[in-house]
């Protein structure tokens, strides 16, 4: 499995529970609603944090660029975890009509954002990264814990 | 590369832009709705002119204004062209492009060869200017996804309709003589429907119902061909129509074909979004393709009967289908855009798409526009139909229209009232 496939396998998995989640909350099982939202921002956050501390660094330092995408990635990592904070307070005062409006923009932010990344940024990676930096980078990002 | 590539949604245009061509298509359907009103059962004779203003009221005045909406706000975002000076653009397109739609309709009710002529300088030198201005951008981009390849193809179709539809206006205008009109006719028809409104709505629809409903994506065959082969068939059409007249009766066909499957796959995916919950959107997108398979079994129903109920029924199907994707995407753009920008700009107190415009809203719009599709189709065969479903259509885009001044009101008024957080970050 290379890095492009490992990191969209994880974008999927964070669409599934986060899917589980929403409709828990439509079905006002707050109890389901909770586990899977936790378990979504765990997903999402780990992911994130494998992106920050591994995988940008090594794009930044082999292609000079700091500025380029890496940049605007995190910024909408913060963009993603602004809204997850919300949705957490959503869920924890169960404010069904709060959470479900916030899922919406999660997920139309969300897929644009995995999108660039599995069609312009991992795609770069695969191609710009030396085979061994690229098992080596992998390998790291596996390890990384929140 | 990436810098090129407008990565993020904050190259997106100001929400302005996106909404004014919202408001003028919302307002182009309110004249739909009166001309029904006006028109009546006159509408569905393909022979009547009152047919062809109200098909150019459809397709120019509403469809147009909303895809040109959608292009002004996906080209950055899903493509990654980076538009500069879209304010500036947009205007130069949109003033010459409304008065144009308006002197273009006038002329069709008159016959005036001076409107046609005026109508063929304003859209064409709008619709050619910003169609060249667009291909000019995408043609320069380093990488290529299925949707802006697809959406490059039918800007294509797009400008080889506009030009095939100024060599009409110039033949009623006096400037050619016009011998292959007929062609010409059948070309521009073909391109418009298929060449680039359902080839627009295809491109697109391969990346947002990926991304708006999380489902798996469309096959690579049909994400990667499908947009070409589409433009390829039509072409081939056009240009051995003179030479072999009834080659529309082996292109047909195989658009049809096209279509179905598109459709069909379309339908399967909804069927297998991650995200359950049933929305307006999801509803119109199945109504929509539903209707895209009704109207391509109608079509080659019709060439092969004759039955000419067939046929309008056909046209009617397709225009549900284009209207009803519009408005789906209409749903999650308009909220998502206003709570987008307010929140980049970093106001707390961003509305948040649910108050923009409730689900339940889009539910009673969805009610109101199946209801017109209804209605009207009923009215081919119990005329006095005719007058609620003119009345159904207006109440449908009035009740755009007010998503859209609604949108707009908390626009300001957050910005106006709202708490700000200052971030060092570029926002629009």
């Amino acid at each position: 499995m290379n890095i492009s496939q490992f990191m969209t396998q994880e974008h999927r998995m964070c669409d599934t529970t986060f899917a589980e989640a929403e409709q828990a909350v439509a079905n006002g099982d707050w109890e389901a609603a909770e586990k899977a939202f936790l378990q979504f921002s765990n997903e999402t956050l780990t992911h994130f944090k494998r992106e920050e501390d591994e995988l940008f660094p090594v794009f930044e330092s082999h292609t000079g660029s700091t500025e380029g995408p890496t940049q605007v990635m995190r910024y909408e990592h913060e963009q993603v975890k602004g809204l997850i904070g919300k949705m957490a307070e959503a869920i924890e005062s169960q404010e069904k009509d709060t959470y479900l409006s916030l899922c919406e923009s999660m997920m139309i932010l969300l897929q644009q954002h995995n999108m660039k990344e599995e069609q312009m940024l991992y795609a770069m990676c695969e191609r710009l990264l030396p085979p061994e930096l690229k098992d080596e980078t992998l390998e790291k990002m596996k390890q990384v814990e929140l | 590369m990436f810098d090129q590539n407008g990565l993020s949604l904050d190259q997106a245009p100001p929400i302005s832009v996106v909404l004014r061509f919202f408001l003028s298509g919302a307002l182009f359907g309110i004249v739909a709705g009166l001309l029904i009103l006006v028109f009546n059962t006159a509408i569905f004779d393909p022979a009547a002119i009152e047919a062809v203003i109200l098909t150019h009221t459809l397709t120019l005045g509403v469809m147009l204004s909303f895809m040109f909406a959608a292009l002004f706000q996906m080209l950055p975002v899903i493509a990654g062209v980076k538009l500069t000076a879209p304010v500036r653009k947009a205007n130069m397109l949109q003033y010459p492009f409304i008065l144009g739609v308006i002197v273009l309709l006038f002329a069709f009710y008159s016959g005036k060869v001076l409107l046609f002529t005026i109508a063929s300088f304003l859209l064409g030198g709008a619709i050619l200017s910003i169609t060249v201005t667009m291909l000019r951008e995408l043609l320069k981009l380093p990488n290529h996804s299925s949707s802006s390849k697809g959406m490059s193809i039918a800007l294509i179709a797009l400008g080889i309709l506009t030009i095939l539809a100024l060599y009409m206006t110039g033949t009623l205008g006096g400037i050619f003589e016009g011998m292959h009109y007929l062609q010409v006719k059948q070309a521009h028809f073909t391109f418009g429907l298929f060449g680039w409104i359902a080839l627009l709505i295809i491109s697109i629809s391969f990346q947002v119902i990926e991304m708006f409903y999380v489902t798996p994506s469309y096959p690579t065959l049909m994400h990667k061909h499908l947009p070409l082969s589409l433009l390829i068939l039509i072409g081939t059409g056009t240009l051995l129509s003179p030479i072999i007249a009834d080659v529309w009766s082996f292109v047909t066909p195989l658009l049809a074909l096209l279509m179905v499957l598109y459709a069909l796959i379309t339908l399967k995916r909804l069927t297998q979004r991650k995200r359950p919950i049933t929305d307006a959107t999801v509803l119109l997108w199945r109504i929509g393709t539903g209707l895209l398979i009704a109207s391509m079994l109608l079509m080659l129903s019709a060439d092969y009967s004759g039955y000419t109920i067939l046929a309008k029924l056909s046209y009617l199907s397709f225009a549900g289908f284009a209207i009803s994707i519009v408005f789906a995407m209409f749903y999650k753009i308009v909220p998502f855009l206003t709570w987008f920008h307010l929140s980049s700009q970093g106001y707390f107190t961003a509305p948040m798409m649910h108050e923009v415009i409730h689900p339940k809203t889009a539910m009673r719009h969805f009610y109101i526009h199946s209801a017109t599709l209804l209605v009207l189709a009923l009215s081919l065969f119990f005329s006095p139909l005719i007058y609620l479903g003119g009345f159904l259509t207006l109440l449908s885009f009035g009740w755009i229209l007010w998503q859209i001044i609604h949108a707009w009101r908390l626009y300001l008024h957050t910005q106006r009232t709202g708490e700000k957080f200052e971030m060092n970050i570029p926002t629009t």
